[in-house]
């Protein structure tokens, strides 16, 4: 068939390819730094597994003055520093990460980098809560997206221009996977005999449980996980519930509880 | 860092979500009248398409206008929700319009001009929709799967044509061009059908549905991929799909070559006995 009467001019498919092309080279570098932060993800959260094995929080938090002040000297000290160092290597990639991908539009990419985003977001979080991440060796304090997104350095939930940032799925996707966490947390601290962060941990996620209760969701990933919390804040409530039928609870300890649980948020109304 | 005061412990939260709530309410309605627009574009799309499809490039024009309005008017409407960063992001929910937008568009212009429109072209157009809203994309995804799907159109075209005329359209080649239709075509109900495959022109001269089909199916088979990204899922399917409309084309025409003479003119070939296609294939 003569090209010249044909209906196709040939231009069109080699343009359509070139762009093409162009798009596989830059999914392949993409790929490549993803792998790294998912590796790196997995090194984290092998560190902060330990969280539920190390005896945490009952020699140190004794008494509620001590609960304020306390610089952790037990091991879960150690889980944080050696977290930390971690999460230092997952933000080098992150960084990477971001600049390769500002240069593109973010929306078209993003999926490819999506998951292991949240994972990093979880396991700042998380690290965060046990006292890490600047939160001063305190434990059950929430790191708002905005200083996830000072950690990872980078910007979140942009608006106004197109370049790489953490967005509120995101970090939502990471909270329901805090909680998840969490709740785990509370019955192994209890084996390891510390009965005052289940309260700390109920408190916790009760408040995050009625934040999500406000959301609009759609018939999304993020409704369909968020539908747990709940749950998870009944897991948690029975782990409190047998300790003080038991009376495992400190009579002081309770009335310590208002003051002391729940949700800290340091960020003083930027919303 | 600062001792949080007792009651400050709840309201910091709730303020959050709060803002995340605004931010997705937003996010979703924007996404919500994307979604919408798209329906109605391909709802529209789907109309001219009908329309346009009958044998004679006369009907192209008139009753389509209030389609083409329809289109414009909800390309124009979410233009706005379609800029900068939230092109790729609401590019999933207005594919489906676009995709099938294109499918009329390429369509038209192959009726019109009887070539495939490039992708500038039709980026250019769609991107005009947009008017004052700004530009609305066209990705290189919804260009190529709105061309898959005019394969099927062609295909409609293609069998309409047979049934209703005899033979395999190629009158639509421009006037410079040499015509196969008049070459074998004494007069529609005497035609001699097994004449003209030896009167013909040489081959490379021919010009008819099949061949474009055949040359528009090399050039998307031709198309490699990106590895792992949706669009080769997307391309896959549609793949198939083209395949057999093209070869539903050479079936029918194998048809009436064969028993053209013997059948009665306005015979549709009736290939849904002969070829049951196991998926969900275009049908007349």
């Amino acid at each position: 068939m003569a090209d010249r009467s044909g209906m196709v001019d040939p231009a069109i498919f080699e343009d359509l390819q070139a762009r093409i092309d162009e798009e596989t080279t830059v999914r392949e570098e993409l790929r490549e730094i993803v792998q790294s932060l998912e590796k790196q993800n997995k090194a984290v959260q092998f560190i902060l597994a330990r969280a539920h094995s190390t005896p945490a929080y009952a020699c140190t938090f004794g008494t509620s003055t001590l609960y304020r002040s306390a610089q952790l000297t037990t091991p879960v000290s150690k889980v944080i520093s050696d977290a930390s160092v971690a999460v230092e290597d997952q933000v080098a990639i992150i960084s990477k990460l971001s600049q390769a991908a500002s240069k593109l539009p973010y929306y078209k990419w993003n999926t490819m980098w999506s998951r292991q985003i949240q994972d990093a977001t979880f396991g700042i979080l998380l690290c965060g809560w046990l006292g890490g991440n600047g939160s001063d060796s305190k434990p059950g304090r929430l790191l708002t997206i905005e200083e996830v997104g000072g950690i990872m350095k980078v910007p979140v939930n942009l608006k106004d221009r197109d370049a790489f940032h953490l967005t509120i799925e995101e970090y939502l996707q990471a909270l329901i996977s805090l909680v998840d966490e969490l709740a785990r947390l509370a019955r192994n601290s209890v084996t390891l005999g510390d009965y005052l962060i289940p309260l700390l941990i109920s408190q916790f996620i009760k408040d995050l449980h009625a934040g999500f209760q406000i959301l609009n969701l759609k018939n999304d990933s993020l409704r369909r996980r968020s539908d747990g919390i709940k749950y998870r804040v009944k897991e948690v409530e029975d782990v409190v519930y047998d300790l003080s039928l038991r009376n495992l609870i400190p009579k002081d300890e309770k009335d310590e509880k208002e003051e002391t649980g729940g949700v800290v948020v340091e960020q003083p109304g930027a919303w | 860092m600062e001792e949080p005061s007792k009651r400050q412990s709840i309201s910091p939260v709730m303020a959050m979500f709060e803002g995340f709530r605004s931010e997705l309410d937003e996010h979703h309605d924007r996404r919500e009248r994307v979604i919408k627009a798209s329906r109605d574009i391909t709802a529209a799309s789907k109309k001219i398409v009908r329309t346009l499809n009958k044998p004679l490039p006369a009907f192209v024009t008139k009753s389509n206008a209030q389609y083409w309005g329809i289109i414009q008017t909800q390309y124009k409407n979410i233009s706005r929700d379609l800029q900068g960063l939230n092109a790729y992001r609401y590019g999933r929910n207005i594919t489906g319009g676009n995709q099938e937008f294109m499918e009329a568009l390429s369509f038209q212009h192959y009726l019109e001009h009887q070539n495939l429109i490039s992708y500038k072209e039709a980026k250019n157009y769609v991107a005009k929709l947009g008017e004052e809203g700004g530009p609305v994309l066209l990705s290189t995804e919804d260009y190529i799967l709105g061309i898959f799907d005019m394969v099927g159109e062609l295909m409609r075209f293609a069998i309409t044509a047979m049934a209703t005329s005899g033979e395999l359209p190629g009158t639509l080649i421009e006037k410079d061009l040499p015509s196969m239709g008049s070459h074998d075509e004494q007069s529609g109900d005497s035609m001699d059908v097994e004449q003209p495959s030896t009167t013909r022109p040489p081959h490379a001269q021919k010009r008819d549905v099949l061949a474009d089909l055949r040359e528009l199916r090399l050039c998307l088979e031709g198309l490699e991929p990106s590895r792992g990204s949706k669009f080769e899922g997307d391309a896959e399917k549609k793949m198939t799909v083209m395949r057999q409309c093209v070869e539903k084309v050479e079936t029918a025409l194998y048809g009436l070559i064969v028993r053209g003479q013997e059948r009665p003119k306005g015979w549709i070939p009736d290939l849904r006995e002969e070829r049951r296609a196991p998926e969900a294939v275009e049908g007349y």
